[in-house]
């Protein structure tokens, strides 16, 4: 036993620093450190960066191009990238769907898209949930139809992050009616530049457009496009939710943003309120025992031991720590969190906010978004039925 | 960064775990507490197993081990309820190695080690609730000697202990002195405690005493250190248990015609459970890794995870009492027992809202396992 990282994975950490402190540009890391508002550029500049470096896809095998990296590098380059203020990677191309790809798909397939996803040239979404299907993803009904050399697909996708700017979905889709839910879907990938996709954008209650409706009308994909084989897409799905388990804690990112909420605090005259600041220790208590946590499941991925009866808690224990930050910030602010002025979360904005504080403007609107991760990925109280699953059998 | 146990330790558990399950269930637990809730035959019994010297050199005749294995240990004998306070050993162990003069040591040190000395730290005092700095006890220079006067409170098995380390007043600093219980002017009141174990109220009167060092706050953190480290290990091993007991009974106690572990309000918080239990548990190894970090760096460690551990306590006790209904509220039932041990283990060696006062006040502008 042994809390400390080795001098090998030191030295990692401190050369990928280095690389993140020269290649991170400020502008971008200025907005990541106040939560003002990213564009689709400021994203797929950086990703652009980490890509011509050969770590956009930074979970990669050696084989596909990737740096082979350990889960405790992993770890540390999530890490360091989070505290630099890197914007979070765009996961839905290097992360959910290129594995599924590499472990899935053809050669061809593989020859096919992987290079775009590795350089972040192309801008991949997600098509999992509908309209009818949320917690329950097994029961999705967009159909695709077999003709000939191609599938005509029907039906609608719905909270597709980032859709607006998507090139390419990758969906889960009903080729089958027979048997169980779970046994009649497949995994296609459709271009959303193809006659009969519409993208919709879906305002929030903190008046983003972060996520999408996706129509799909008549829509032909091509065979070549089906991932693995018809009517196995649950499979797969399954392979891609079982990857980055310790990346959806977000710890990292938890332990930036409790130093801004310390700042937050300090700006606010509330430091030395004990009522407050015991708050900020409760909030620090969860994040270290969250982090060891996320070590823990490192450790054993590292040994190669099974690590399943703890991983299941860290979505949702990361996805109230999100929730818990984001709320005491916006309380910081107190009054000054209430003005809606959506041009003081620009970058630059040369107007006065009320108070004189400009960082105090997007603090509301982040806690109003933040009520989305104990919803997306599972909801939470989804995630309790496997952990109960584990503990009661 | 590594979390897997060495073969040598698995050993040391595998061995511990043998005697808790076979040499100390819960009838011999049970008359133990109607004893008066301390069994010296059983102490002796952790002794022979090597434990009692867990922190003690070889060359002292203790075991040279360090923390990991002093959680290992706790984990199990918290598996079992063990009445027998052997976090005081390792306390007294840490604290006379690494402070006493060598002639007190070597006088002490392998009698702990052996079981023959059992030694227990007396801190308590009304008006310092948990504050370690708040010492009303006093010291005096007698000849070459020092004299004690000091009124303590809950002391761990005070009146069947064989001496006491006892911080004191000493030219306006706390001092920490070694006391035997043989001393004149040592009285002691025992009494039960509320997990079924023993304490006492300590009273000295111009009592003769040993000086352990002059640096008593440094040496009085040290100890307390120690023993929330093995308090949370213990609690870990406790709630192992619990959630073990309250899944169990979840899965074959039967209402409305099928087993209640069926019904999703349950389910979920057998899983809230889970959460506090491995919460705990990640906190535990971290603050018996921290024991040997630099002092400031080891209590804000301690206080972190004694904020968690009071959580994770509190909710895995309370809850498991809820979850199994009428039974749950039963001395004859082990459940409640369990719950019983995780509210006194919430309130040694500071509870939740003094530590998290003490996270609140150790705060830094960065925080994390390893800042």
């Amino acid at each position: 036993m042994d809390l400390a990282f080795t001098p090998e994975e030191l030295a990692f950490r401190d050369e990928i620093r280095a690389w993140v402190k020269d290649n991170l540009p400020a502008d971008i890391s200025h907005k990541v450190h106040n939560a003002l508002r990213l564009t689709r550029d400021d994203m797929q500049r950086w990703g652009k960066i980490l890509g011509k470096k050969g770590w956009l896809g930074y979970g990669w095998p050696k084989e596909f191009g990737g740096p082979g990296w350990t889960a405790v590098q992993k770890h540390l380059f999530e890490e360091e990238c989070a505290l630099a203020g890197a914007p979070r990677i765009v996961p839905f191309g290097p992360v959910m769907v290129a594995p599924v790809i590499m472990a899935f798909g053809t050669p061809a397939q593989q020859q096919r898209f992987l290079p775009g996803i590795a350089s972040g040239e192309v801008w991949w979404s997600q098509g999992y949930s509908e309209p009818g299907s949320g917690s329950d993803l097994a029961s999705v009904k967009t159909r695709a139809e077999r003709q000939g050399d191609h599938y005509l697909v029907n039906g609608q996708k719905t909270w597709t992050t980032l859709g607006q700017y998507g090139e390419w979905i990758f969906c889960l889709v009903r080729t089958s009616t027979e048997g169980k839910p779970q046994t009649g879907i497949s995994f296609l990938l459709i271009d959303m530049k193809s006659p009969g996709v519409t993208v919709r954008p879906i305002r929030l209650l903190d008046g983003e457009c972060e996520v999408n409706e996706v129509f799909f009308d008549n829509v032909k994909v091509p065979v070549e496009n089906l991932i693995g084989e018809e009517n196995k897409g649950w499979t797969y799905a399954k392979h891609l939710l079982s990857h980055e388990r310790t990346n959806i804690a977000d710890v990292n990112r938890a332990k930036r943003e409790l130093e801004r909420l310390k700042r937050i605090a300090r700006t606010e005259g509330l430091w030395d309120d004990m009522r407050f600041r015991d708050q900020i220790a409760l909030l620090e208590v969860d994040i270290v025992a969250l982090e060891m946590l996320v070590l823990r499941v490192l450790s054993a991925e590292k040994s190669g031991k099974n690590s399943l009866d703890i991983a299941g808690l860290l979505k949702i224990r990361g996805s109230e720590i999100q929730q818990r930050y984001s709320e005491l910030m916006m309380l910081a602010a107190g009054p000054y969190s209430l003005p809606l002025i959506h041009e003081a979360m620009e970058a630059g904005w040369q107007g006065d906010f009320p108070g004189g504080v400009w960082a105090n403007a997007p603090l509301a609107s982040t806690y109003f978004n933040m009520r989305k991760t104990t919803i997306y990925g599972g909801s939470n109280e989804v995630q309790r039925n496997i952990v109960a699953q584990v503990v009661l059998g | 960064m590594d979390f897997n146990f060495s073969d040598d330790q698995e050993q040391l558990r595998d061995a511990v775990r043998k005697w808790v399950d076979k040499g100390y269930d819960f009838e011999r637990r049970r008359k133990a507490v109607e004893a008066g809730g301390f069994d010296r035959s059983a102490w002796n019994e952790l002794a022979e197993l090597g434990l009692a010297g867990l922190y003690i050199s070889e060359t002292d005749g203790g075991m040279g081990m360090g923390p990991v294995e002093g959680m290992v240990v706790m984990e199990e004998l918290g598996r079992g309820m063990v009445l027998e306070p052997l976090s005081q050993a390792l306390i007294a162990g840490g604290v006379l190695s690494g402070y006493a003069p060598d002639a007190l040591k070597a006088e002490w040190l392998p009698r702990i080690a052996a079981g023959d000395a059992l030694v227990v730290l007396a801190s308590q005092e009304r008006r310092a609730r948990y504050r370690l700095d708040v010492c009303d006890a006093k010291a005096s220079r007698s000849g070459a000697g020092w004299s004690l006067t000091a009124t303590k409170n809950v002391v761990p098995v005070g009146d069947q202990a064989d001496a006491f380390i006892v911080p004191a007043m000493a030219n306006g600093a706390i001092a920490l002195f070694l006391v035997a219980r043989g001393a004149a002017g040592v009285s002691t009141r025992g009494y039960g405690t509320q997990d079924g174990g023993r304490a006492a109220d300590l009273s000295l009167r111009d009592t003769p005493a040993s000086l352990i060092t002059t640096d008593g706050l440094a040496a009085l953190e040290l100890a307390v250190d120690i023993g929330i480290a093995a308090t949370c290990a213990e609690a870990v091993g406790v709630m192992d248990k619990t959630v073990e007991l309250t899944a169990e009974y979840l899965n074959t106690r039967k209402q409305f015609g099928v087993p209640i572990g069926s019904f999703q309000a349950l389910r979920h918080r057998a899983a809230d459970m889970k959460m506090q239990l491995e919460l705990a548990r990640s906190m535990s190894y971290y603050a018996s890794l921290k024991l040997n970090a630099p002092a400031d760096e080891r209590r804000r460690a301690m206080a972190r995870t004694k904020v968690q551990l009071g959580h994770s306590m509190r909710f895995v006790g309370q809850q498991s009492v809820q979850l199994h209904g009428g039974i749950g509220v039963t001395d004859e039932y082990i459940g409640s027992h369990y719950f019983k041990k995780l509210t006194q283990l919430e309130m040694s060696f500071g509870d939740t809202m003094y530590h998290l006062g003490e996270v609140s006040a150790r705060m830094q502008d960065t925080a994390g396992v390893f800042a």
